[in-house]
């Protein structure tokens, strides 16, 4: 157990994005469908290159899609 | 279950049946056999092979006809991620077996008991290593 994860508002950002499913995203940033929920689910963290590529599909900034709460205890792998 | 997850239960499935049979043939029969390259333990072995390969042949073939081209997309970041897990859990095993099959059997025990030990590590390896791809598929699944 770590102090500190990572939460991200995808799930949100695809409804506002005209209801993108997971599979789209996916796509466009090279990553599967599975990949895309697992991120969704906070199960997997993705690389850095993924996470910016996520943020332009948004056209939003990083911390936009990414939050980290150093208070909130993790118990993900370390993935 | 995706389809990386299914070819991983596929090979972890094969592995353990066929050389599960094949050890346990071995241990009901420990032996004296007659020296290399005596025949019955490596038709064992052979036989315990061939029937891998027939279960990852038939278990391959049915999952390709089953999945379409777009649910079977090349590996992306987390498969590289579980792939390179599993590599470093088998790798220890894989030492842990070579210093007791290379560095104490031969100095207490002989022949087809260094084969067949040497045959059991690789096994339990790569069990390792399905059982991790696996168990991180099954970890990293959305609810």
């Amino acid at each position: 157990m770590t102090q500190g994860s990572i939460s991200n508002r995808i799930r949100t950002l695809r409804f506002m994005n005209g209801e993108m499913s997971q599979a789209e995203l996916g796509q466009r940033i090279g990553l599967t469908r599975q990949t895309i929920a697992a991120i969704e689910a906070g199960k997997y963290s993705p690389s850095l290159e993924a996470a910016f590529r996520i943020a332009q599909v948004f056209k939003v900034p990083l911390g936009e899609v990414f939050q980290w709460d150093a208070n909130a205890t993790s118990s993900k792998d370390g993935s | 279950m995706s389809y990386r997850e299914r070819i991983a239960w596929l090979s972890l499935s094969a592995m353990v049946l066929a050389y599960g049979s094949y050890f346990s043939l071995v241990a009901r029969d420990p032996g004296p056999w007659e020296p290399w390259p005596h025949q019955h333990p490596l038709g064992l072995f052979a036989l315990a092979t061939i029937v891998r390969v027939l279960i990852l042949g038939g278990g391959h073939l049915y999952l390709r006809f089953g999945f379409p081209l777009e649910e079977r997309p090349p590996l992306d970041e987390r498969d590289r991620t579980i792939e390179h897990r599993a590599i470093n859990a088998a790798y220890y095993v894989l030492m842990a077996g070579t210093i007791v099959v290379g560095c104490f059997m031969p100095f207490n025990s002989g022949g087809w008991a260094i084969f067949n030990a040497a045959i059991f590590w690789i096994v339990a390896a790569e069990i390792v290593h399905y059982g991790v791809v696996v168990a991180s598929y099954r970890g990293q699944t959305a609810s």
